[in-house]
């Protein structure tokens, strides 16, 4: 009998506590068309992706972390906020203690259980995995929205897209060079699946993995002799900073064209893929961006 | 042991020469597939540099590895009386994989270190195994394989702490080799393996009579006037340097020092004055095969050779298991 009166006690309070947040509650939709129920205004949040980081300070939001991954080092001001872990290992515990409105969540990794955990905890979490130059785009305007910063990105959208119209102006009718983008030293590489197979060829280049399957396979060394690059691309890390010595005799290496990347810029579908595809373009073209 | 009567001897000649053929069948399969398809008559430079700078090296070092690791597999079991003895299953590949591991974290620009710290890292993990197992009774078959487990299961431990602390793509590229992988082969990584295999494998043979000895009973064996102690010292040396040099170049292949003496000894017998020289060739033979399937299954993506080693070992050992 206690129990019983216990338990209603308790589910009473629940549904108080719940109603009390619901009346300004609104609907939103994300990445995997889950509907994701948010409060009126956002004043919390976490985010469990770099570029989700970068993405949420560009639209105006960056105000309203309360926790980010380690990997987060984007915006300075982004190195400031408490850390929850990895992007792979986050802390439930502490995103919890934060108590935010809302989780922005990037892979699709242990997804499951995880939002099952913390959505119990009344906590919205918001999937978006931007994985090209237009999924980014989509992905500052659901972000901005669930901020209320719409004008902020519609702005970001348009910059970004003027930006990249220029680039693609000045390398249009130019001659496609053979590029290599080089993940690691062991020879992992972008393939069809990547963001940068596409990024490449607006830059006005090709990347000649592009029929490889997968995002980032890892090719054989015989493969990426065979290939012999005019230019090679390097997402610039201390383990990464030469081409593997397979290219030794390849005409990027001959002809001096490797450019390094900073790896963070490079590898983020964030707002700064922009900065990275006017690099790019001015390392494969530099008579047209002086 | 009366090995040497003469059907035993023609019997063993048939299977050394079978298995020199598997090794030069291998070695040309080996040598002609990969993920670029060769016009091998009028080769262009490229083409050249593919077969001599990437695929013969590969080849090559895959044969030593394969040899060494058979090898070092042939000669524990042998020593320790028990046929699950084996690099892997007792810790000594995980101890040369620290090893390697922490040459690359601490030691980067010494290329040397690595299969320097591979050999101390695979001696520390035999040594450990070793001290626990013995007890006064002496050496303990039971024990031995519990503490192989202990260990493997303790270095296995640290080696994913310090794979967690390492960054992202790093960790990537590891998990690859720790399963395995010879696509990081150099010529020099090849011609240190080539000295290991033939300097190993000739003072190994040279201990064969007095393993066959051990292989009756250590008692028996000092009866007949073998120096136990430094047998036991010579063998637990020369495997925990073949396997460090192999691991330090490949990662850890596992099975093959399982696998390969065990069908060996179906063929020609027990005899360790066959089984180590034939281990050695079918090891060789078996590494090549399985790394050619690793290189063009998905060309021009690869898998790691250890797990082709692994499926195919798995179930033959279970097969193998239960059939005797």
């Amino acid at each position: 009998m206690i129990v019983i009166i216990l338990i209603t006690v308790v589910s009473c309070k629940n549904e108080i506590g719940n109603v009390d947040h619901s009346v300004a509650f609104r609907e939103v939709t994300d990445d995997l068309n889950r509907t994701v129920k948010l409060p009126g205004k956002v004043t919390k949040a976490v985010s469990l992706a770099p570029n989700l980081t970068e993405i949420i300070f560009a639209v105006g939001g960056g105000g309203k972390l309360v926790g980010v991954t380690t990997f987060c080092n984007y915006p300075v001001a982004a190195t400031k906020i408490q850390k929850i872990g990895d992007t792979l290992k986050p802390n439930i515990e502490t995103i919890i203690a934060l108590k935010p409105d809302v989780v922005f969540v990037s892979t699709a990794s242990q997804l499951e259980s995880f939002t099952e955990t913390i959505e119990k905890q009344g906590i919205a979490v918001f999937v978006t995995n931007p994985s090209s130059l237009k999924g980014i785009y989509e992905s500052a305007k659901k972000v901005g929205e669930v901020f209320g910063q719409e004008t902020r990105s519609e702005k970001l959208i348009k910059d970004m897209n003027s930006r990249v119209g220029e680039v693609e102006k000045k390398t249009k009718n130019l001659e496609k060079i053979k590029t290599f983008v080089q993940i690691d030293k062991s020879l992992f590489t972008i393939g069809t699946e990547s963001f940068l197979t596409d990024l490449i060829e607006k830059a006005g280049g090709i990347s000649i993995t592009r029929n490889v399957e997968t995002a980032y396979p890892k090719i054989s060394k015989e493969k990426a002799l065979a290939l012999n690059p005019d230019a090679i691309i390097l997402s610039d890390s201390v383990d990464n900073d030469e081409p593997n010595p397979v290219f030794e005799n390849s005409n990027a290496v001959r002809n001096k064209r490797v450019y390094k990347i900073n790896a963070d810029i490079l590898s983020r579908p964030g707002p700064r893929i922009v900065n990275a595809l006017e690099q790019i373009a001015r390392s494969l073209h530099p008579e047209k961006f002086d | 042991m009366k090995v040497n009567g003469g059907k035993f001897k023609v019997r063993s000649i048939c299977v050394g020469a079978g298995l020199i053929s598997l090794l030069a069948v291998s070695l040309s399969v080996a040598i002609f597939f990969g993920s670029e398809n060769l016009t091998f008559f009028e080769m262009t430079e490229t083409q050249r540099a593919i077969l001599y700078d990437v695929r013969i090296p590969r080849v090559l070092l895959g044969a030593c590895v394969g040899a060494s690791l058979a090898l070092a597999g042939a000669s524990l079991q042998a020593l320790l009386r028990n046929p699950l003895a084996e690099p892997y299953l007792l810790g000594v590949s995980n101890g040369a994989a620290l090893g390697t591991m922490l040459a690359f974290v601490f030691f980067e620009s010494f290329e040397f270190s690595r299969p320097v710290l591979a050999i101390v890292g695979a001696a520390l993990a035999t040594f450990a195994v070793y001290q626990m197992a013995r007890s006064r009774a002496g050496m303990n078959v039971e024990r031995l394989i519990l503490s192989g487990v202990i260990v493997t299961t303790f270095l296995s431990s640290i080696i994913i702490l310090m794979t967690s602390l390492l960054d992202a793509t790093k960790l990537r590229s590891f998990t690859f080799w720790l399963l395995g992988d010879l696509s990081q082969a150099t010529k020099g990584g090849f011609y240190l393996s080539l000295i290991a295999v033939v300097v190993g494998g000739v003072i190994l043979a040279s201990q064969a009579r007095a393993l066959n000895l051990m292989m009756i009973g250590e008692r028996d064996a000092f009866d007949f006037g073998v120096e136990i102690g430094k047998t036991r010292m010579i063998v637990f040396s020369v495997a925990s340097g073949l396997v460090g040099i192999s691991v330090a170049a490949s990662g850890s292949v596992g099975f093959v020092g399982l696998i390969v003496p065990h069908l060996v000894r179906l063929a020609a017998g027990s005899d360790n004055r066959n089984v180590l020289p034939f281990s050695a060739l079918f090891g060789a033979s078996f590494v090549v095969i399985a790394d050619t399937f690793a290189r063009t299954v998905i060309a021009p993506r690869e898998l790691p050779v250890g797990a082709i080693t692994a499926l195919i070992g798995c179930p033959l050992f279970i097969y193998l298991l239960k059939k005797n």
